[in-house]
């Protein structure tokens, strides 16, 4: 599914004095089958950006259609296709991680035994056999991390939008977490959005990592990354890795330099 | 700077000494009626106390208003939980009925509610209904308030995962407005258990035309000077109190254990 993003413009509350501009002409086709990375200082608007596509915000204009390159046409309808995973993860506290993982397919009326079924196979898939009855809150933080990527895998839905999903980790669960990421994306193949700030995550990750210019949020840059795939962390030691990174990484400075001097101008002002 | 290690000492103490102080203040409160001679009028002594507690228990009366007043309070507290976590719940999730139910809200909560009594007892006599209505409506309001903003406050994060996952407006009242809500109904329920025992036994004792329970044991055994009887009313009434409000904590967690951590 490719997703197109046409002229995108947000803003946030109304009247001249408290508007604010988190979006402005934001225009791209994020390619089917795809991690495109969004890096950028925070506040650039990178987290609204893919919930307007998730269809949960909307936005104030443009458009955004979402299109299945073997067939012509798409549709405008956004939600349907696409799954979010949230940088607070969401997990409902009161249900047990197998319920919090059966949550989707209950609402749409799936009896217990085949969501049960397939969750359980699904727990088992991001190694977490055995804790199915457990509650959210009896896990450590990279195992409640699976289990919302459990949550969101079941949907079966061929987007997936991740906001900052592992940016509350220990950089050691980050690590697996990102390759586990990278297991599944070469076993499913889903086109995945991968909001971050962490230029590293984002080069790993991504085939296209798109620099976000801070407050309004606009396309700065698009860098391509064309490592081979399937990846692992060891190409964080290779050359090619630390050309981009080194490119991302002065267009961010550039970025955080410029918000940072507009704040401290607000301030005195 | 290191973390100071309680002694073994230390340890003994803190699990000793809170009963210990109770032992001493009653053998001190049983000394001094003795050595001063204090008429057993103004201040009995514990073990006199304990005769007529033991006394009232082994004829029967203790249990009987004991019963009595526990009925009514659970009485009252059902009545005002049904309605109070109604009425909240349709005012968070209707706008229309929150804007109402507002005004009054914010009209009648400052009422201290005992002062309704004499209007009730001109209303519903001194019988069982008035003793009712007085603790419900008591017990209502911070039930009510409680669950509406309980209801209000519902984490947004989960909403919008729950509508991102394909749930419809009514299964996200249903399954994640309401979870997240239990929090704050269950700390109303408690407030509204507290105000409902007061106000039952308040009650007792102004309109005791049943003659029955812990507020008429009180005031009667009060307006003829059996001072003893009155201790004894007061140790039962603490203890079922304390029962009561420990039993209901046990309850929530029992049936909501994420809610433990939440509050």
């Amino acid at each position: 599914m490719d997703i197109v993003v046409e002229h995108v413009r947000k803003t946030f509350g109304s009247g001249d004095k408290s508007e604010v501009l988190a979006l402005d002409d934001v225009s791209h086709r994020f390619g089917s089958q795809k991690i495109t990375c969004l890096l950028g200082p925070s506040g650039c608007g990178k987290s609204t950006l893919i919930q307007i596509i998730g269809g949960i915000e909307d936005a104030t204009s443009g458009r955004i259609r979402i299109e299945d390159p073997a067939r012509s046409g798409g549709t405008t309808k956004l939600g349907a296709e696409s799954v979010m995973m949230w940088q607070g993860l969401n997990l409902f506290p009161w249900r047990s991680v197998i319920d919090n993982v059966a949550f989707g397919p209950q609402m749409h009326g799936v009896g217990k035994a085949q969501r049960y079924a397939r969750a359980t196979e699904l727990l088992a898939s991001v190694g977490l056999r055995g804790f199915e009855q457990h509650m959210p809150a009896q896990l450590s933080g990279g195992m409640r991390q699976r289990v919302a990527l459990a949550r969101a895998l079941i949907m079966e839905r061929p987007i997936m939008l991740m906001d900052e999903p592992f940016g509350a980790l220990d950089a050691q669960t980050k690590i697996v977490m990102q390759e586990e990421l990278l297991r599944i994306f070469d076993r499913t193949k889903k086109t995945i959005l991968f909001v971050t700030h962490a230029i590293e995550e984002a080069i790993l990750l991504g085939d296209e990592v798109l620099v976000m210019t801070a407050r309004p949020g606009r396309i700065k840059e698009i860098i391509k990354v064309d490592l081979p795939r399937p990846r692992g962390l060891d190409i964080l030691g290779s050359p090619e890795f630390a050309a981009l990174f080194d490119r991302a990484f002065h267009l961010i400075r550039d970025e955080v330099t410029r918000a940072m001097r507009e704040q401290e101008e607000a301030v005195r002002a | 700077m290191m973390a100071r290690r309680p002694s073994t000492l230390m340890i003994w103490a803190e699990r000793i000494l809170p009963a210990l102080s109770v032992v001493l203040f009653v053998l001190a409160w049983e000394a001094m009626v003795w050595i001063r001679e204090i008429p057993p009028i103004f201040l009995p002594a514990p073990s006199s106390i304990a005769r007529y507690l033991w006394r009232m228990i082994a004829d029967g009366s203790m249990e009987y208003h004991v019963l009595i007043t526990f009925l009514r309070i659970m009485g009252g507290f059902l009545i005002a939980a049904v309605t109070g976590i109604a009425l909240g719940v349709l005012m968070g999730m209707s706008r229309l009925v929150s804007r109402i139910a507002d005004l009054w809200i914010a009209a009648l909560y400052p009422l201290p509610k005992i002062s309704l009594i004499p209007l009730l007892i001109i209303w519903l006599g001194t019988g069982e209904s008035y003793k009712l209505v007085i603790s419900a409506i008591t017990a209502f309001f911070p039930i009510v308030m409680s669950t509406y903003s309980g209801i209000r406050q519902a984490d947004s994060g989960l909403i919008k995962a729950a509508r991102d996952l394909g749930a419809n407006r009514r299964q996200v009242q249903w399954h994640v407005v309401l979870p997240c809500a239990i929090p704050s109904i269950f700390s109303g329920l408690q407030l509204g258990m507290g105000v409902t025992i007061i106000l039952v036994v308040a009650a007792e004792m102004i309109g005791g035309s049943s003659q029955s329970g812990m507020g008429y044991l009180l005031i009667s055994a009060g307006q003829v000077m059996e001072t003893e009887k009155v201790f004894a009313a007061l140790i039962v009434l603490a203890v079922m109190g304390a029962v009561i409000i420990k039993s209901q904590q046990w309850l929530d967690r029992k049936i909501a254990p994420w809610a433990a951590s939440a509050q």
